[in-house]
């Protein structure tokens, strides 16, 4: 638990019932509202984008209270954000979840703009430069997660707006913008 | 009156009426001015008093609510109606009317959080941190009377009292005596569990959990099984407010 003081918890979070799923539609809505809203700030804040769901992810334990959510609870809630595609399960036995604290889209407007800001617009850059070089540095690119960028890469593309080209290793491999 | 004869009579006794009759209208004007004086002069001192304090009657709700209580007194509802001195000189009016609104606004956001019922208090906080901007302070005696203006709509807003706490209820939900009854157990600790209900209540199991269900179902209730002992608690949102837990602010 690193870095982690600066985030503001909110006031559910010492709750204690907000830690066992609810069994009334309403309530549970509501419940899965405030845990998704709670899940993507904390990971946008932290830069978090990747939750094992057996992990102990320090939102999922709350020692004050001395209340832990259960794995059905764990599941409702990443399940509530990959249906409304703010994270998609990286395997079938749903055991790591990929959270796009940005959608892909934004995420791609955002790589969009870091080409402007560094005057890349027809420029070339690897996908190293993008992830920790010094232009990135204190952006949320800075060490965006592979498979994320990959996405928002792939989505430009098909827009036209950049081509990646594939090195003699991974590490080498760049994009061409054409903004 | 010794009857006359002739048309001397007639007109004597016809003269005659005309005078008490002038006479009752002159003591009835004389009445109604009198009252009409009285009425005006009591309301000019309290338009002077009212006036005078106005800063005290806008800012301080204690004062306020002696205010309330002597207009009472004399029979003088200074929220009866929005026109009228008392608007135009306090706005007093539009005080409770924008309280009211903000009281159904409150009302309606936390629904879904405790299920349509809200302890007075928990209110009062909420209502002073959406106004902290504003001038003047809200007691819990402004709200009563803010709520007590909006039964007028009658949209079902209803102050309840269970154990010591007053409750605010939003939704039309008939709470019986056997929830109030968990409701006032449940202010101790904030939840109760079927065992206490059953042993404090000295109710049958069959009871408790019928009780609980219909409280669970009416969103008012929340289940927490997470406990070391392994019983199931019914968590209360109306009596433990959300808002003034204690315990981790930071990871």
């Amino acid at each position: 638990m690193q870095k982690l003081r600066e985030f503001k918890l909110p006031n559910f979070f010492n709750y204690p019932p907000y830690f066992t799923l609810q069994p009334v539609r309403d309530t549970r809505e509501k419940q899965i509202q405030l845990w998704k809203e709670l899940i993507i700030d904390y990971c946008k804040t932290q830069k978090i984008f990747v939750i094992g769901i057996e992990d102990e992810f320090p939102l999922f334990t709350n020692t004050v209270i001395e209340r832990s959510l259960t794995h059905e609870a764990r599941e409702a809630f990443l399940s509530a954000l990959v249906s409304e595609g703010r994270a998609e399960w990286m395997d079938k036995g749903r055991r790591k979840c990929l959270i796009f604290w940005h959608r892909i889209q934004d995420w791609a407007d955002i790589l969009l703009q870091f080409a402007k800001d560094n005057g890349l617009e027809d420029g070339v850059v690897t996908i190293e430069e993008i992830r920790f070089g010094t232009e990135s540095q204190g952006t949320e690119l800075q060490g965006i997660d592979r498979t994320i960028l990959n996405r928002a890469l792939k989505l430009l593309e098909q827009k036209g707006k950049l081509v990646v080209f594939k090195g003699t290793s991974t590490d080498d491999e760049g994009i061409k913008f054409s903004v | 009156m010794r009857r006359r004869p002739g048309i001397g009579g007639l007109q004597t006794a016809a003269a005659a009426r005309d005078q008490y009759r002038l006479l009752g209208e002159n003591v009835a004007k004389i009445r109604t001015d009198m009252m009409k004086e009285q009425l005006s002069t009591f309301r000019s001192q309290l338009e002077d008093f009212a006036r005078k304090h106005k800063n005290d009657i806008r800012k301080n709700p204690a004062f306020r609510s002696q205010f309330h209580e002597m207009c009472a007194k004399v029979g003088v509802d200074p929220l009866a109606s929005n026109k009228g001195f008392w608007a135009e000189l306090l706005g007093i009016g539009d005080f409770y009317y924008e309280l009211g609104v903000q009281i159904v606004d409150i009302c309606l956001a936390t629904r879904p959080l405790n299920g349509g019922l809200i302890n007075l208090q928990e209110l009062c906080n909420l209502l002073r941190q959406r106004r902290k901007s504003d001038r003047g302070v809200v007691s819990e005696d402004d709200c009563l009377r803010a709520i007590s203006k909006l039964k007028v709509l009658g949209s079902g807003f209803e102050v309840i009292s269970v154990g010591k706490k007053k409750l605010v209820r939003s939704v039309p939900t008939e709470l019986n005596k056997d929830h109030n009854e968990i409701l006032e157990l449940a202010q101790g600790q904030g939840f109760v569990t079927v065992d206490q209900v059953e042993r404090r209540l000295s109710w049958t199991s069959g009871r408790a959990i019928d009780a609980l269900d219909t409280l669970l179902d009416d969103g008012l209730a929340m289940i927490d099984d997470g406990h070391k002992d392994g019983k199931r608690r019914y968590w209360f949102p109306c009596v433990s407010p959300i808002s003034s837990l204690t315990g981790t602010d930071s990871l």
